[in-house]
């Protein structure tokens, strides 16, 4: 208090020195003056203090100073110059354009990063439902898988492979029918497949070491051939690669290829003995160069082109599947796609066909033909034959030589999946 | 432009300075001619003269300088460098100091004057850029000297103890006086100066330091107290 009282004695008697305390302060100021000797002497130091300061000495004008300053605002104005690629008198207008810019650039990046990251998001929600809801979940299949050296060399002889060793289904293609090919998927077709075994046609056709690598490689690339060419999938659909037919011709041909004739005969031999659908015929096979005249084994599906059957429907449709990726996920949870397939199988074998209208509209020339525990498909395949008559090895339907006449413009491919394929032979 | 050098007769040039529209009480003052402006379609005006513009105040010099005539600038320099290297100089009591300042706070308000609004008399504007300048410049000083082992004031307090302890026959008055003022702190100093030096109104001080009256007040108080306990031998030899 003592000390706020005298801060406030000290200022009114500072300002009293100055003389700008109103007459009433002033009078006040007076008083206490008269009474107070402490307050005169600090008056009196103030009034000593405040000469002494108004008594300091001045200094003289700087003559040299608008000079220096001339000279500093000249190198000023050329540094500014020299800085600013334009005018500065442009400079808050340049700044404008460039904020504006900045600010456009920033909010475009600022959308389309959205833009893009909502892109990624939903690429990558579509890539886990397609894995997850599609192929873990196995509404997508192939109807087989690890098709081994074993029952690739199956396929590629008798056209019949399958699904695994305790099913009884199994996929069978030849060229029977008059109409074309046949492709049958049916419960007792075991009992019609032939057997032949890697080892007993190692026994039969006596392969050299050279000839044994290069089959082997050419069963690996079947079995891979045969996996992504049958597919499975929920509501008893199945897509099926179109070309998958030509296969069994092809393989018959490439191992008969890479033969020596005395080797080719005892290869047609092994055909001949358990009726194998196709024959070999040598025509102008040069000794010693086996192996340089292979068919080219196509990848199946041809342009990712597959036909789709539907309990009501046929039709072509194009689907683009990954099937390197969807054979790591096979391997990963092999187990779980199994049961999934084995269940979609038998929903397969449970099935009810039933008897598709003849005039329904289908893609033209191919039909669909459905019996009451088998459903079929034809699928004209023109101009097959003038590729088989260039070859050095010619291979033809055993049972059906009369098809390769010259009159016969093309084949057709026909599917047949069905319960009991004992009317299988009997094509419509 | 070239801005012109000292004892340049601006007469003899043959540019004409060209007084905007916003020049205003100098401009009824300068007959007009028939000369017309290439430019502007504008009437011309002769140029004034340096004595003319010399005597023109600090308005019409500030008017002329934002409607374009920078060259003016060097009257308002010249009216008012003296006064600003003075405070500059009781500020920091350092002669080779503060012609930089001084021309620093120059080179600020001419950057700044085209901005100037009229709001304050322009010495009171000139004023508060002069101590705010130096009040950055203390910083800086202050800055600098954090790590050393005596403190700026510390030293000039020894400085001044060892002055005052001469014989009084020996002590140059104004000198311990410019010391003492050194001892106070940038505030109160400041506030000191502008009033007992530079004789400023106690309104004007809280315009130039932007604070309120009552402060000005107290820190003017408490400044000369502060420099009266510095200069105590002093004061009592000034009054005996």
């Amino acid at each position: 208090m003592k000390k706020m009282k005298k801060e406030k004695m000290d200022i009114l008697l500072s300002q009293y020195v100055d003389g700008v305390l109103s007459e009433k302060d002033a009078q006040q100021v007076e008083s206490l003056l008269a009474m107070d000797a402490f307050a005169r002497q600090q008056v009196a130091d103030l009034k000593n203090l405040k000469y002494l300061l108004g008594s300091q000495p001045k200094l003289n004008p700087d003559s040299g100073l608008w000079t220096r300053f001339a000279i500093a605002m000249d190198e000023q104005k050329e540094e500014e110059h020299n800085l600013l690629p334009f005018p500065r008198k442009y400079l808050p207008a340049v700044t404008l354009m460039v904020s504006a810019l900045i600010l456009v650039m920033g909010t475009l990046v600022i959308q389309n990063r959205m833009q893009f990251l909502q892109f990624l998001s939903t690429k990558s929600q579509a890539v886990r439902e397609a894995y997850h809801s599609k192929i873990l979940q196995s509404s997508l299949l192939p109807l087989f898988s690890k098709v081994d050296k074993e029952r690739a060399l199956q396929f590629s002889l008798f056209g019949t492979l399958q699904l695994d060793e305790k099913s009884e289904t199994a996929l069978r293609v030849d060229e029977q029918s008059e109409k074309g090919y046949r492709i049958e998927v049916g419960n007792n077709l075991k009992r019609k497949t032939k057997s032949v075994t890697f080892d007993r046609f190692v026994a039969e056709v006596k392969p050299s070491a050279a000839q044994k690598k290069i089959i082997d490689s050419l069963l690996e690339l079947t079995g891979r051939r045969i996996e992504s060419s049958v597919l499975i999938g929920e509501n008893n659909t199945m897509a099926i690669a179109p070309d998958l037919p030509k296969l069994n011709r092809i393989m018959v041909t490439n191992i008969a290829s890479c033969l020596e004739p005395l080797q080719r005969v005892n290869f047609e031999r092994l055909l001949e003995a358990n009726n194998a659908p196709y024959t070999v015929t040598a025509k102008s096979m040069p000794v010693g160069q086996t192996g340089n005249h292979f068919q080219r084994i196509p990848k199946f599906p041809q342009d990712d082109r597959f036909v789709i059957i539907t309990p009501d429907t046929m039709m072509y449709s194009q689907i683009h599947i990954d099937f390197d990726s969807l054979r790591r996920q096979m391997e990963e949870n092999f187990v779980a796609a199994e049961i999934r397939r084995e269940v979609i199988m038998k929903k397969f074998r449970a099935r009810e066909f039933r008897r598709l209208p003849r005039n329904m509209h289908f893609p033209s020339p191919d039909q669909i033909f459905n019996g009451e525990e088998f459903f079929s498909v034809e699928i004209n395949v023109p101009g097959e034959e003038e590729n088989q008559q260039q070859m050095h090895v010619v291979v033809q339907p055993r049972f059906r030589k009369h098809m390769l006449a010259p009159e016969m413009s093309g084949h057709s491919t026909q599917m047949r999946i069905g319960k009991d394929t004992a009317s299988a032979d009997t094509t419509p | 432009m070239a801005i012109p050098m000292p004892g340049a007769d601006w007469q003899s040039e043959n540019e004409p300075v060209w007084i905007g529209v916003r020049a205003r009480s100098f401009v009824p003052s300068f007959p007009r001619t028939n000369n017309a402006n290439p430019m502007t379609n504008d009437e011309a005006l002769p140029k004034p003269s340096v004595e003319v513009l010399r005597k023109m105040d600090d308005e019409a010099l500030i008017t002329a300088f934002q409607s374009g005539d920078r060259d003016v600038y060097r009257f308002l320099v010249e009216r008012y460098q003296e006064r600003i290297r003075n405070l500059l100089y009781s500020i920091f009591h350092d002669r080779d100091f503060i012609d930089d300042l001084a021309q620093e706070v120059f080179i600020k308000a001419f950057q700044a004057l085209p901005h100037f609004r009229f709001e304050a008399s322009f010495y009171t504007w000139l004023y508060r850029i002069a101590v705010n300048k130096s009040r950055d410049e203390l910083r800086k000083k202050k800055s600098r000297r954090f790590f050393s082992f005596q403190t700026l004031d510390e030293g000039i307090e020894k400085e001044l103890n060892i002055r005052l302890s001469v014989p009084p026959e020996d002590r140059d008055i104004k000198e311990l006086v410019a010391m003492g003022l050194q001892t106070l702190p940038e505030k109160f100093r400041t506030a000191v100066i502008l009033k007992d030096i530079e004789g400023l109104a106690y309104e004007e001080i809280a315009e130039v330091m932007q604070c309120e009256l009552g402060t000005v007040k107290s820190r003017i108080s408490r400044a000369r107290a502060m420099l009266r306990k510095a200069l105590k031998p002093l004061m009592e030899e000034v009054h005996s």
